[in-house]
């Protein structure tokens, strides 16, 4: 490892990009370099061989590029669909042309303009900044907005407020129009005063795409994907996504931002229908055709897009002198070839042409297959560190939903270090004391404690930052991350706010529960039992006080279940966890637990060891059915 | 005060045709989970089924059921040529889809048609105004609001004392339930298409009469503003999209009448703000469905 490389690794550090910088920060930075080789290679080729046309159509494919790689950024990494990306552009286009025309040209054209702008003129490099200045306070706010309306995968919440703030930018634009120069005209440089050569679009593309490169690798960019797959999931890891959303709302409008102050000065003139709807829908287009999750599918798309529409344009045109053509008129080609590639791509192709595919990720599979050949070291025993001297205790939890009672009083109490069974009827409880133990429900009164600290109502990252860290009863991974990937991104959760424990590296984690052979492998691919073996893997990743699982057997055969309990036990030993495990299969109760309670109507009707609670007579009467005990007859 | 009577008239006037396309929405939304960006292709359609019966000579008597049979027939095409391939996809798909298809339908009448806006003759008699004790109203709000209250009379009547509303309902309920119960997910679906698609005929030929011109984004407008008036009704809530419906055409005729000339130019602009900061505060809209999502 040169000192280079050394050095990339330090500077990674604070990203999360410690492990692995071949596939964090070296890979991506060669993806970067051949991908914007290649599109600016192929775009020279193009120009080399035709006239001032071609310049002009390659100059504006270019700026689309950033824009779109801009807007990919966001919606990419946190699945928040928006339609507000191009309003940002509009709020950037509008500072940079009227910071930027010259005095002499605006007393010509907004003579009136408010607060003396009429007279600054500004550098149009000062002016690109001070736009980016104006549309990060306006993305702020709209992402405090998003963030309030609790912003997420799909959400038609964030939709609405962004196409509002695209309607209300184009609007205001179209009626302010001492500053905008109003609807018809907008304002223009003057002549001769525009973008002169593609030397800062090369710069400020090749900047924009690694840095949404390298954005995807950081520990932002991660977990902000990770809430992508699962908001729920990834919330219970201790990932608050508000913050990694915001982030990536900043970092993509400054792209953004810096692609229409281009397109504006490459242009010469800024009017409202330069950024309003068809803008949007066309860079959305282009976002979605490539790949919205993958840098290289952003480039990908812009191509594919600009060419396909330069294509219709010229069948259009009348160079093309086709009979059948004629009875259209040809004016809508586009606009068919626009909406078709939506359509066509969203009903049979959603994930775009290259989903999450990036350059890097092929350089680096060949890596990997040479590596392959290499004996795969024998499974490191991680030293386990001690069980935790804590307690996991609820008294007294009641919950209501409406009028129905669904726990009363309950309490129950983990030891750190102890493995504890809750076992109970369907409908007794189980699964809402989990989920009032994991922030999830609120309880209507009780308490709820963990290693001496009050986590009643806690938000669910906070009640697992504080050492809880739960499973699912249906499963709930990180769909299109692989199988490392999960348990890293817990991992990297853990490596902030729970440094001071202790754990086992992923690589341990995922040998512990026979997963590493599949560890390239995306989640949603696996099988149900490797996908319940993840996710307990994935929560031990964040290194809890205490595990909470939910059925980890439910679905699986009896010679599955068995080894679960095995791979329960090792893995809560290696990482000194208690664990507090809700399940129907008695078998796999009584293999595995130290204590058992039992949950009926919402009530702890007992506790004991294993064998103790099978001997119970209300127990089996809840529990089995049968009427010995009388219990349920007495309601 | 008869000014503000007036003004109450036209905003419940125009809430009407809002209050019918959100119930539209709101109903497809409800069996399919889908905000339909394309609900106002329906009104465009209808637009240029009008430009057409009208060069053929035709008058507003068969233009009517032209409209209505037409309105359907487009819902109808459209589920089966985009919307039925899409289903149980993320909700950013479907909404993708939705614009795709608006743009698609767009393209085809620049092609087919013209880029350029045509007009046909509004029905003159409709505008003009009757004095109800000392009130000046027009006569086509009158007919605006008791039509649209017919039809959600009718509406009503077949949501709640229908086999089919009580499948509708139940599918809104809870899709997969529905299912198992024996509800066909096709005939369903197609059925909300159907009624979304009537809805939207009703409003598009008081929207056509006013408007009397069909150009290739006919329908953008009237579309958001049904959108607008479903979101604030809740998105699935049918009562809540009417209520949403009307309230959006007060809201706005009273921000018309009341704000300076300056600001009158942003008043769609500030609905939208209102709107948005709906969702900030309140992201289940004001008529509140719980989906619960079992964890």
């Amino acid at each position: 490892m040169g000192p280079t490389s050394r050095r990339l690794r330090a500077a990674s550090r604070g990203f999360g990009m410690r492990n692995d910088p071949a596939r964090h920060v070296l890979g991506p930075i060669l993806g970067s370099v051949v991908l914007f080789g290649l599109l600016v290679g192929g775009a020279l080729a193009y120009t080399a061989t035709g006239g001032a046309a071609r310049d002009d159509l390659v100059t504006q494919m270019l700026i689309n590029a950033i824009v779109v790689t801009g807007i990919g950024v966001y919606v990419g990494n946190t699945g928040v669909m928006s339609f507000g990306h191009i309003g940002f552009g509009a709020i950037a286009g509008y500072t940079f042309a009227v910071l930027a025309i010259s005095p002499e040209r605006k007393t010509q054209i907004i003579p009136d303009a408010p607060f003396g702008l009429a007279e600054v003129s500004l550098h149009p490099a000062v002016a690109t900044l001070a736009a980016i200045g104006v549309t990060l306070v306006a993305a702020f706010i709209i992402g405090l907005g998003l963030t309030r309306s609790g912003a997420r995968t799909g959400a038609i919440s964030a939709a609405v407020i962004t196409l509002a703030l695209l309607f209300v930018v184009h609007e205001v634009a179209r009626n302010w129009t001492d500053l905008t120069g109003g609807g018809r005209s907008g304002i223009s440089f003057s002549l001769g005063n525009k973008l002169e050569g593609r030397t800062w679009i090369y710069v400020l593309l090749f900047v924009s795409i690694l840095v949404a490169r390298l954005f995807r690798q950081t520990r932002v960019g991660r977990l902000a994907q990770a809430a992508r797959e699962d908001d729920l999931a990834a919330r219970a890891m201790g990932i608050n996504p508000a913050t990694h959303q915001m982030v990536a709302l900043l970092l993509s409008v400054v792209i953004v931002a810096v692609g229409s102050a281009l397109r504006v000065y490459a242009l010469g003139v800024i009017t409202p229908r330069f950024f309003f709807f068809e803008y949007t829908l066309i860079t959305l287009a282009m976002l979605i055709v490539g790949g919205r999750n993958s840098v290289t599918g952003a480039v990908l798309g812009t191509v594919v897009m600009t060419i396909g529409l330069e294509g219709m344009r010229y069948v259009a045109g009348p160079d093309v002198n086709v009979a059948a053509l004629d009875w259209l008129l040809r004016d809508g080609l586009t606009g068919i070839f626009l909406g078709g590639a939506m359509l066509g791509f969203m009903i049979f192709r959603s994930s775009g042409l290259l989903d999450d595919w990036e350059l890097d990720t092929w350089l680096l599979r060949l890596r990997l297959r040479r590596r392959s050949e290499r004996p795969d070291a024998p499974p490191v025993a991680a030293e386990s560190p001690p069980p935790q001297a804590s307690t996991l205790a609820t008294s007294e939890v009641t919950v209501d939903f409406g009028g129905f009672r669904a726990l009363e009083g309950a309490h129950v109490a983990v030891e750190g270090g102890e493995v504890v069974g809750l076992i109970g009827p369907n409908g007794a409880g189980k699964t809402t004391l989990l989920n009032v133990i994991g922030g999830v429900v609120r309880p209507s009164s009780g308490r709820c404690i963990a290693a001496g600290r009050d986590l009643t109502g806690a938000p669910t990252h906070v009640v697992a930052r504080g050492g809880l860290v739960r499973t699912f009863q249906n499963l709930r991974l990180f769909g299109s991350l692989t199988t490392q990937e999960n348990v890293e991104v817990a991992a990297l959760v853990a490596e902030r706010h729970r440094s001071g424990r202790p754990g086992p590296d992923t690589e341990t984690l995922l040998r512990g529960v026979g997963l590493w052979e599949l560890r390239g492998r995306r989640a949603r691919e696996l099988d149900y039992g490797n996908a319940r073996r993840l996710e307990l893997a994935r929560a031990a990743a964040a290194r809890p006080d205490f595990l909470l699982l939910d059925e980890p057997t439910s679905g699986m055969s009896d010679a599955e279940s068995l080894e679960m309990i095995h791979r329960v036990r090792t893995t809560a030993a290696a990482i000194g966890a208690g664990v507090l495990v809700i399940d129907h299969d008695l078998n796999f109760i009584v293999g595995i637990c130290d204590r058992v309670y039992t949950l009926d109507q919402g009530k702890i009707i007992a506790v004991g060891t294993p064998a103790e609670i099978q001997a119970n007579p209300l127990v089996q009467a809840a529990y089995l059915g049968s009427d010995a005990g009388g219990h349920r007859k007495s309601h | 005060m008869t000014e503000l009577l007036q003004q109450l008239v036209d905003g419940i006037g125009r809430g009407s045709i809002y209050a019918l396309l959100a119930l539209g929405i709101a109903v497809i939304f409800g069996v399919m989970h889908l905000v339909n960006f394309a609900h106002g292709e329906l009104i465009t359609v209808s637009a240029y089924v009008s430009y057409a019966l009208f060069t053929l000579g035709l008058d507003w008597w068969a233009l009517v059921p032209a409209i209505l049979v037409s309105s359907m027939l487009t819902a109808l095409g459209i589920e089966f040529a985009a919307f039925r391939w899409v289903r149980n996809s993320s909700d950013f798909t479907m909404v993708l889809t939705s614009f795709g298809v608006h743009f698609v339908v767009q393209a085809l009448f620049i092609m087919g048609v013209s880029a350029n806006r045509r007009t046909f003759a509004r029905p003159s008699w409709l505008f003009e105004t009757v004095s109800v004790g000392g009130v000046n109203l027009e006569i086509y709000d009158l007919a605006v609001i008791g039509f649209t209250l017919v039809t959600l009379a009718g509406t009503v009547w077949l949501v709640r004392r229908t086999m089919f509303g009580m499948t509708l309902r139940a599918a809104a309920e809870d899709f997969e339930a529905a299912r198992l119960m024996g509800v066909r997910s096709n005939r369903v679906i197609r059925g909300a298409f159907v009624l979304s698609g009537i809805l939207a005929g009703v409003a598009s030929v008081f929207w056509l009469m006013r408007t009397g011109q069909a150009d290739p984004t006919a329908g953008l407008t009237p579309m958001l503003k049904g959108v607008l008036a479903a979101l604030i009704g809740g998105l699935g809530s049918l009562g809540g999209a009417v209520l949403g419906g009307l309230a959006l055409g007060l809201v706005e005729v009273l921000l018309i009448s009341r704000l300076p000339d300056g600001l009158v130019g942003l008043t769609d602009g500030m609905v939208f703000v209102c709107i948005a900061l709906l969702f900030v505060f309140r992201p289940q809209g004001m008529v509140t469905i719980r989906r619960a999502e079992r964890v």
